[in-house]
């Protein structure tokens, strides 16, 4: 039930991948012992791999087409379990205490205990023979999957971009506005969140109501269980640092920065504060469940929220596609706003993310550890990523004259229809993939990068805003700042994993409990300064200073280890 | 059925001849003891995580033994003590207001004259039991919201003048859960007392009439007499079960203003056990309601047991 | 007519009333989420999520059946749960009784004891894993019969047979002993014939239970896709639709997708529609005054 913030981002950031245009055959060679070649495998028996993996995800049919043509020009295939009804920890546990392992596996936030349950097999040995798997990362890269025995067990295989970087949505964190919003207020600068309010409280102001009558929901905010990031961690933001999760780490300093109790946190709460008390937020945010926020969202409604794009955008875009909303300009675009003007934003993290606290492993439970690492090593193959993320070409999509692949209105819906997904995709999408660019050096590795795609159906109102600020996407429209990340970013693979065992995680938890019960409570109150005041001893008792010592000794060693 | 109180003293005394006459029986109660140790006693071994920092990677044998330091991570913390309250609280609410319901709704059902209408309706009951509480709390959420119908309807009565936020006030999360509760399963539970209500002698009802019995005293002398032992056994039963107040409920509509009322036993052990992956604190808090379930149902039978009514054993 | 019995029609009406609303209010209440999640069911999953579709659908839709009836494994699914509803309804039932039959034996020695050594059972629990351990032990992971056996004799049912046979007059038994009939054929012939009601009571509780389980499904036969069960298969579509929802693709397109709201909807129709058939037949036995000694009133 409650997952974490991070998995599911990470989860919904993923997918893609690739290697150079190796051999196809001969994957088969560790397995059978011999070389193979590409005809010879199509009478071969193809291995069968089980797969588990700790997060939700699509099941394919076992005659799933692509999954066919990868298994005849690799000999192997892989039978994708996922997790349904439980929580990573409880299916691992479980997993670990029966002691029998499919071949692949990955355990979400609880790869640390497969490992030290000795269920996985270190890659060490393996990484040299696979080219493909081992140009995911550089040394130092690989190095941050070391475990306290020196080894490798596991590699993340999300957010790992080939080549030049393709991103055009902001998959992340921002400040959303309606772009009917901003071409009414003739695309002014919003830099910052009192320009942001501002700009919300003219436009209400003026136009109360939609044009079928409907009052306009100014703000709204999401803070259900686990989605109250929407309310509470925009101060980090604010203040213009990267999405470290948990904690802000002042550069300058290197230390640890708690963002609940900075000034920006009682500037940015006090403003919300504000706003609610001045009825531009919506009076229900509190108690509204995911479902209503979706669904209010969803109306045309809501001016502007908080939030990550992969939570409303692909749901509410495609409802705004049907109810015609988005050629009246209700589609959401992202703002990098900070606290003060003048600063600079790292609203969207440019490059890659490294969450070393999970990934894909071969357990010891495999039988034949060559051909798992021989499969992963395949599945990078350009040919075989084309068709785990692009499909098979002249049916899911064509190839102009220049090289650059697309596809017709009816490949995409063919592409996102749930039963086409079941017995014809196959993108095995927790096995190792890349984003970015292709190795033709023209498309990207995966659709949803190609800005061919993206601005294919962009609706008139977006192209227009766009072009207003002179933007070519998404993540454009931030500005945020080429700022290249510190090696200990991000900080949220280390508060992710932490437990109850220590004093630190106990710290961390209680705080969650506190921050949920008071920072609505803050937003609401009619005094604020009393209120926060409670708010604050109330924070204090959770002994915030517990998580914060952790964080700083494992900031710490994080450096020492990229500087060691 | 409970037409006279029973007696249950057990006069039967251990002897050759009496054992082999019972032999039928004590051959099976045999098997069903060896089968009830295997499967639900055996694994209570289990338990030995409650003592322990259980780890899997060392197992019930390696993990180390803390002794009672998860009991005391648990009565320690503030939130653990009014988790119980909370729990304790929505467990009596729900079980007084749906085994209450239940009885009510199932002898009212009985009332029914018109049989297409008793099978109608009773069909109709129990069908939201089926339904998964994610659809039964949506429905509900919507239900009470500020622009939902509950607010239209008493605004339009004049009850109140704004609209409520039914779920920003802790004083109505407890009556909400039970309320759903009520929906969900009045039917479902009813369909015990149906069963129970067959078993009453039709001739006392005729009785009864040529006694000049109206529908009420039918009821109160006939029927719920009647039903009298199969209500004591399944109010013995959860009364065994309040700590049992469940969570997925409570999880699904609960929000950060009602949380401190909203917390279950099952929820807690889900943030700090499960999720935090500390089976051993999860193993100790379900050890507590064990314990506490138990010494419930001993008092409550040795009570039954003196004031002479239906008892567990 | 006299002023009593002028009292006593006025209140009989009055009951009639009271109970006729009171019977409306409920089946209108109760009716509601069902017609609710049908509706749903009907309508088009990306148009769900605007809200505010009650009673009927706005955007009809046989999408979301048809996404469900084409899962992969769901045939399979649906054989096994058939099997298992069956043959576990029947080895419930069967265990039950006749543990409940033992412990109604008002001369049976070790009655109190007994009754206590099943009591205890509903409230203690060793956990997920120990649990796990022991199946795995005892060969009945990957293996059908994980479904039967472990949870066969539940206290709960045993008691609610018990405290009907113990309903029944004692007389019977003893009449049946001096014509020197043993235990074995009082249970059978004597007692189970007059216990049809509460046998079709229990016989109902662990239908459904067999019906809906999916956990042991995922827990016990992860990787034995032979014996998985109806709701496992669709509590996997269920998730597969949720982690589709929020992928890059489904964005792209806007001919109307399903949802998860919509899927659970469409299952849990699906689902719902059997055991609402096989009702009836069950209904016939507690629904009053059918049974024992013929239509009363």
């Amino acid at each position: 039930m409650s997952q974490k913030k991070i998995s599911r981002k990470e989860f919904l950031r993923g997918s893609a991948a690739s290697a150079a245009g190796m051999m196809v055959a001969g994957s088969l060679g560790g397995m059978m012992g011999q070389f193979t070649t590409l005809t010879a495998l199509a009478d071969e028996e193809t291995v069968e791999f089980s797969a588990f993996f700790a997060m939700s995800g699509s099941e394919i049919n076992s005659d799933n087409e692509i999954a066919a043509m990868i298994a005849e020009q690799t000999g192997a295939m892989a039978d994708e379990t996922w997790l349904t009804g439980q929580t990573d920890s409880e299916a691992i546990g479980t997993i670990i205490a029966g002691g029998e392992y499919p071949d692949f596996i990955n355990g979400g936030d609880s790869m640390v205990s497969l490992y030290e349950a000795g269920a996985l097999v270190a890659w060490d040995d393996y990484l040299e023979q696979y080219p493909n798997l081992k140009e995911m990362y550089s040394d130092e890269e690989w190095d941050k999957f070391r475990q306290d025995d020196g080894k490798i067990y596991w590699a993340n295989v999300f957010q790992n971009s080939y080549g030049e970087d393709k991103t055009t949505t902001h998959n992340d964190e921002a400040f959303w506005i309606q772009a009917k919003v901003l071409e009414w207020a003739g695309y002014p600068e919003i830099k910052t969140l009192d320009q942001y309010f501002d700009l919300i409280e003219s436009y209400v102001a003026e136009n109360p109501t939609m044009d079928d009558g409907t009052e306009y929901i100014p703000y709204t905010i999401l803070c259900y269980d686990w989605y109250y990031y929407c309310l509470e961690n925009a101060p980090q933001f604010l203040d213009g640092y990267p999405n470290d999760g948990s904690v802000i780490v002042d550069t300058d300093t290197l230390t640890i920065v708690d963002y609940n109790t900075t000034d920006t946190a009682v500037r940015y709460f006090r403003k919300l504060n504000e706003e609610y008390n001045k009825g531009m937020i919506d009076p229900e945010f509190a108690t509204q469940t995911t479902d209503e926020y979706t669904a209010k969202l969803s109306t045309g409604r809501v001016l502007g929220m908080c939030d990550q794009w992969w939570n409303f955008a692909y749901t509410v875009n495609d409802v705004f596609k049907q109810t015609g909303l988005d050629a009246e300009g209700c589609d959401y675009v992202p703002l990098g706003l900070t606290i003060d003007e003048g600063m600079e934003n790292q609203w969207h993290s440019y490059g890659d993310t490294l969450n070393n606290s999970s990934g894909i492993a071969v357990t010891t439970s495999c039988k034949n550890v060559d051909a798992a690492f021989q499969f992963m090593n395949d599945l990078l193959d350009q040919n075989i990523h084309n068709l785990r993320f692009w499909g098979v070409e002249g049916v899911d999509y064509l190839i102009d004259d220049d090289g650059l692949f697309y596809r017709t209105d009816e490949m995409r819906a063919n592409w996102s229809d749930s039963e086409y997904q079941a017995s014809h995709i196959c993108n095995y999408s927790y096995f190792p993939q890349w984003l970015g660019t292709s190795r033709d050096g023209i498309n990207a590795m995966q659709p949803s990068q190609q800005s061919s795609e993206f601005f294919n159906d962009l609706a008139e109102p977006l192209v227009a805003c766009f072009e207003a600020y002179g933007a070519g996407n998404y993540v454009d429209m931030l500005g945020s700042a080429k700022v290249e990340t510190g090696s200990w970013y991000p900080m949220y693979s280390y508060s992710n994993a932490m437990t109850t065992a220590t004093a630190g995680g106990v710290a961390w938890n209680k705080m969650g409990e506190v921050k949920h019960e008071w920072l609505p409570k803050v937003v609401m109150a009619e005094d604020f300064d009393s209120l926060w005041e409670q708010y604050m001893e109330a924070y204090e008792g959770a002994n915030p200073q517990d998580f914060l010592d952790e964080m700083q000794e494992e900031l710490d060693r994080r450096i020492a280890a990229a500087e060691g | 059925m409970a037409r006279k109180p029973k007696k249950q003293k057990s006069g039967t005394r251990i002897t050759i001849k009496e054992l082999k006459r019972q032999k039928f029986l004590l051959i099976w109660a045999g098997i069903f003891v060896v089968y009830g140790i295997v499967f639900y006693y055996l694994p209570l071994g289990g338990w030995i995580m409650a003592f322990q920092n259980y780890k899997p990677k060392d197992g019930f044998w390696h993990s180390q033994f803390v002794g009672l330091a998860k009991f005391q991570t648990l009565f320690s913390d503030n939130t653990f003590i009014r988790v119980i309250r909370n729990t304790l609280a929505m467990g009596v609410l729900n079980l007084v207001s749906t085994f209450v319901m239940a009885i009510v709704f199932a002898i009212l059902l009985n009332e029914i004259r018109s049989r297409w209408g008793k099978k109608i309706v009773q069909t109709i009951s129990y069908l939201p039991h089926f339904l998964s509480w994610i659809i039964v709390t949506g429905i509900l959420h919507d239900a009470l919201s500020t622009s939902g119908i509950v607010n239209e309807v008493l605004l339009k009565l004049n009850i109140i003048e704004n609209s409520i936020n039914f779920f920003a006030y802790p004083a109505y999360f407890w009556p909400i859960v039970a309320f759903a509760n009520v929906w969900k399963e009045t039917g479902w539970n009813a369909i015990v007392y149906l069963a129970a209500i067959t078993a009453i002698d039709p001739s006392l009802y005729e009785a009864a009439a040529i006694d000049g019995a109206g529908r009420w005293g039918k009821i109160k002398y006939i029927t719920l007499p009647g039903i009298r032992p199969t209500i004591m056994i399944l109010l013995l039963m959860n009364i065994g079960n309040v700590l049992n107040a469940g969570f997925e409920v409570q999880y699904l509509l609960t929000n950060g203003l009602v949380q401190k009322v909203s917390q279950t036993i099952d929820i807690y052990v889900l943030n700090w056990g499960i999720s935090q992956m500390d089976y051993s604190l999860g193993t100790a808090a379900g050890m507590f309601k064990s314990v506490v379930s138990i010494i419930l149902i001993v008092a409550a039978n040795t009570i039954a047991k003196k004031t002479g009514d239906e008892r567990l054993f | 007519m006299d002023k009593g019995k002028l009292k006593s029609i006025v209140s009989s009406r009055a009951f009639v009333v009271f109970n006729t609303l009171f019977m409306a209010a409920f089946v209108v209440i109760t009716l509601y989420p069902v017609l609710n999640t049908l509706a749903i069911a009907f309508n088009d999953g990306t148009d769900a999520l605007r809200g505010g579709i009650y009673l009927w659908p706005r955007k009809f839709t046989l999408k979301n059946y048809i996404t469900v009836l084409h899962k992969e494994s769901i045939v399979t699914g649906a054989y096994i749960t058939v099997l298992r509803t069956v043959i576990g309804t029947l080895a419930s039932l069967a265990t039950n009784a006749l543990l409940a039959f033992i412990v109604s034996r008002k001369r049976f020695l070790f009655r109190s004891q007994l009754s206590l050594f099943w009591v205890i059972t509903m409230y203690v629990n060793g956990g997920l894993i120990p649990t796990f351990l022991l199946y795995k032990n005892l060969g009945l992971t990957n293996s059908f019969w994980v479904y039967v056996i472990p949870g066969m004799i539940s206290a709960f049912n045993m008691l609610v047979l018990r405290t009907y046979m113990e309903g029944l007059p004692d007389a019977l038994e003893e009449s049946a002993q001096l014509d020197g009939a043993g235990y074995m054929t009082i249970f059978v012939k004597i007692i189970s014939p007059l216990c049809k009601p509460v046998y079709a009571t229990v016989a109902l509780f662990v239908a459904v239970g067999h019906w809906n389980s999916w956990f042991d499904a995922m827990l016990y036969n992860r990787m034995s896709e032979q014996y998985t069960t109806l709701q496992y298969e669709l509590m996997k579509l269920l998730s597969s639709v949720m982690s589709q929802t929020t992928s890059l693709e489904s964005a792209k397109n806007a001919s109307g997708a399903v949802t998860p709201n919509s899927i659970r909807a469409a299952a849990t129709i699906l689902t719902m529609l059997p055991i609402i058939c096989l009702y009836p037949f069950l209904q016939r036995y507690f629904v009053t005054g059918l049974t024992i000694g013929g239509v009363k009133e």
